[in-house]
């Protein structure tokens, strides 16, 4: 047992008045020190608890997110820019038949309105209330997707009488439809996509912080087992060897589990949402090029600007003669065989749907206005309809298979981190307590 | 899941001691009001049209005189009607909004009306008959432009003719005389155009009618709009206080909604006419031919009968044909 060692700091310093000379007079005995260690180590293994679990629990909270927000909000601000656009679409066709609006039309835009609200609907409630401020997509799409189907059922109504001014209701409708709320949904799909690859981000950063306070720990810990030794000639201390330990353990477990979210995360990323966009892109292209087809028949003979914005799309779609466009960026980046079959059946019906559309021009362009209205909205199964729903179809069930790709790396990767944070609790407890347990043997013998 | 929801509320309690925040502050709906959609295209003038330079042409209605008209298969040779058979096809700039004169009918599809029957006669005076007739619609801006890029053959579309058009086109004789008129709301209290000071008034871009209302000395606001029913709508829809054009496409939207009328006397003559590109004085010939024979032979009036009887009364004598040579 050796005997106490005068401190050797302080002796300059004049002993301060209150408080501060208290600890002052603490400091120049071992005992002293040892207290004031016991408090150190229990403050920093506090601290670097809390914080090492903080950390974790934001990557956490980042891939929660993914699964339960920003994942389902991308493919809700999807879903809602396509059943806007269908319903747009399938109004519009509907005064090109003439006569009795088809049943099938009717309960297909029905269908499309429902869907666009209860989507919207999840979009909605997924916002604070200060999100929605005027003028953001999902306030504008919320105000007006009411008066959109407002100006639907007068349009209705006046047609089903034989008045004209339902079709100038259903273009005013139109107009609303492609120059404010399709903005909004693709704003908002922007938006919601961009949120998933921030919560990406968040959730497969490097460990920078939990590595270093799982450094400062083990260093803090070193370093008192040093002074330890010092003063009481002990190599070990069951107690602090404990608390080194558990350290120890914290700092290979968060790295081992985050080094896992970060590779499930990339997956994600990579044969995921990347994918999805793509696959979406090009379903939204094939949707503006429907409207564009059935537009440019309504305004018959005014309707150049579509047939503009139709070659346009297609251009982005297809690409020169089938070569480069979004459907064969989505057929080269398919995640599975299976997905691939989906996309090159959308591929092919998309190459016929091109040979009708040039029939259905050169139709119009001949005057022949009835066989064009007949060859782009007619049940044919060979027709532009028929066509349009193969593209659609295909490209819907890629994207679902490629979403739920996208879910099961983002739950894996949920699960590797599942349990961290109460472990990294547990673990500076044990650390705090080991501090304290393996100091306070030390002390006991100044007693 | 229920492990880490724990775990996140034990986080959550030591950050709020931490860093002292509170409970976010409940957010009150905020006041908007309803934003009313337009018709694509519909803007409210501050300024007056673009006044063309002042022209003296003469009578403007006064057309060329018509020679003997040809038999279809008999068309001479190098002629404009001749290069139009020898096409398949005569393609007529109609309107689809007017009703009664130019209108999609919603139970058919089909685009019919006065104007439409007119492009047939001339259709079967160059094919003997009319399924060569190939109907192109335009809005009153395209008219002149569609006559210039040669995207139609010619154009019947309530058209009146009026010096400054004729620099750019030609005309055949008066089809049909108009007159500017207003449509109202029945309790609106309105009169005519002079009692529309400081309203909006709505009429379709390139229209004489929306001149003549910036010109009116009541001072209206003119609001353009692509097509004759987008007037409607915005009346409709309290987004103007009155349509203002030729009466019988007031009389044409009047039919389509019973609380509205047509009010005041005509104010300006709107005699219609079919224009042709530039510089085809054969067919300018040619049609004033063809109306000319349906003056005579009934067809005229029987076709006003059949298209605006019930809206404007029996037919009247048709408009007598002026020709300068």
């Amino acid at each position: 047992m050796s005997a106490p060692t005068v401190t050797r700091q302080e002796e300059r310093d004049p002993p301060g008045p209150g408080r501060f000379a208290e600890l002052n007079e603490l400091a120049r005995t071992t005992p002293g020190v040892l207290t004031m260690l016991t408090a150190a180590l229990v403050v920093v293994g506090v601290l670097v608890g809390v914080f090492t679990a903080i950390s974790v629990q934001s990557r956490a909270t980042a891939l929660d997110d993914l699964t339960t927000r920003s994942g389902p909000l991308s493919v809700a601000a999807q879903e809602i820019y396509r059943s806007l656009s269908d319903a747009d679409a399938t109004a519009t066709s509907a005064f090109l038949a003439g006569g009795q609006e088809p049943a099938e039309q009717r309960a297909r835009y029905q269908d499309d309105i429902a869907q666009a609200e209860s989507a919207l609907a999840v979009a909605v409630a997924a916002r604070e209330p200060a999100d929605l401020t005027a003028g953001s997509p999902l306030a504008t799409l919320s105000a007006k997707l009411s008066v959109y189907t407002g100006l639907v059922e007068t349009a209705r109504a006046n047609n089903t009488q034989g008045l004209p001014v339902g079709a100038a209701y259903q273009r005013e409708a139109s107009n609303l439809m492609r120059t404010e709320l399709l903005p909004a949904a693709s704003e908002l799909y922007d938006t919601e996509t961009a949120q998933v690859s921030a919560d990406q981000d968040r959730a497969a950063g490097f460990p920078f912080v939990e590595v270093l306070l799982g450094l400062v720990a083990l260093g803090v810990l070193v370093a008192a087992q040093v002074y330890l030794r010092r003063v009481s000639n002990r190599v070990f201390n069951v107690g602090l060897m404990v608390a080194t330990g558990a350290a120890l353990v914290s700092l290979v477990w968060v790295l081992v589990a985050t080094l896992g979210v970060m590779a499930n995360v990339d997956q994600s990323r990579e044969s995921g949402s990347e994918d999805v966009d793509q696959l979406a892109q090009a379903r939204i292209a094939t949707l503006a090029a429907r409207a564009d087809e059935t537009l440019t028949l309504v305004a018959r003979g005014s309707g150049a600007a579509f047939e503009e914005d139709y070659v346009k799309v297609a251009e982005r779609l297809g690409g020169d003669s089938g070569q480069g466009g979004l459907l064969d960026a989505a057929r080269s980046g398919a995640i599975s065989g299976e997905v691939s079959a989906h996309v090159e059946a959308a591929q092919r019906a998309w190459q016929d749907w091109q040979v009708v559309h040039g029939e259905i021009r050169a139709a119009d362009g001949n005057g022949d206005y009835t066989g064009a209205v007949e060859l782009a909205i007619g049940d044919a199964e060979d027709g532009a309809a028929a066509r349009f729903d193969e593209v659609d179809a295909g490209l819907r069930e890629a994207i679902g298979l490629t979403t739920f790709r996208f879910t099961d790396e983002v739950s894996q990767a949920s699960n590797a981190v599942t349990g961290t944070v109460i472990g990294v609790i547990l673990l500076a407890a044990l650390m705090a307590a080991g501090s304290v347990a393996g100091i306070w043997q030390r002390l006991k013998e100044y007693r | 899941m229920n492990r880490r929801r724990w775990a996140a509320a034990l986080l959550g309690v030591v950050l709020l001691v931490l860093t002292g925040c509170g409970a976010a502050e409940p957010v009150p709906p905020s006041e908007v009001s309803a934003e009313v959609p337009l018709p694509a295209g519909a803007v409210e003038l501050t300024e007056p049209p673009e006044a063309p330079p002042a022209q003296d042409c003469g009578d403007p209605t006064a057309s060329l005189r018509p020679g003997p008209l040809p038999a279809p298969t008999a068309l001479p040779a190098g002629s404009t009607m001749a290069r139009i058979r020898a096409d398949g096809k005569l393609i007529v700039g109609v309107d689809q909004n007017t009703y009664r004169f130019g209108f999609r009918n919603p139970f058919s599809g089909e685009i019919e009306g006065f104007d439409i029957d007119m492009a047939k006669a001339v259709a079967r005076a160059i094919f003997g008959t009319d399924k060569a007739l190939q109907l192109r619609i335009v809005t009153s801006q395209q008219r002149i432009p569609a006559l210039k890029e040669g995207t139609v053959h010619m154009v019947i579309r309530t058209m009146s003719i009026n010096c400054e058009r004729l620099a750019d086109v030609e005309f055949s004789s008066v089809y049909y005389q108009a007159g500017q008129r207003v449509l109202v709301k029945k309790d609106s209290g309105i009169t005519g155009i002079e009692a529309l000071r400081d309203k909006r008034v709505c009429a379709t871009d390139g229209s004489t009618s929306l001149r003549n209302i910036a010109d009116a000395d009541s001072g209206p606001v003119p609001v353009q709009v692509s097509d004759w029913t987008d007037c409607l709508v915005m009346l409709q829809q309290n987004q103007v206080d009155a349509v203002s054009t030729d009466d019988v496409i007031l009389a044409g939207l009047s039919a389509q909604d019973p609380f509205t009328e047509v009010v005041g006397k005509p104010f300006y003559n709107e005699p219609y006419g079919m224009a042709m590109p530039k510089g085809q004085t054969d067919f300018v010939r040619f049609v004033n031919g063809v109306i000319q024979r349906m003056r005579t032979d009934g067809t005229w009036v029987a076709n006003y009968n059949r298209w605006l009887a019930d809206l404007l009364g029996r037919a009247p004598a048709p408009p007598v044909a002026k020709y300068r040579d």
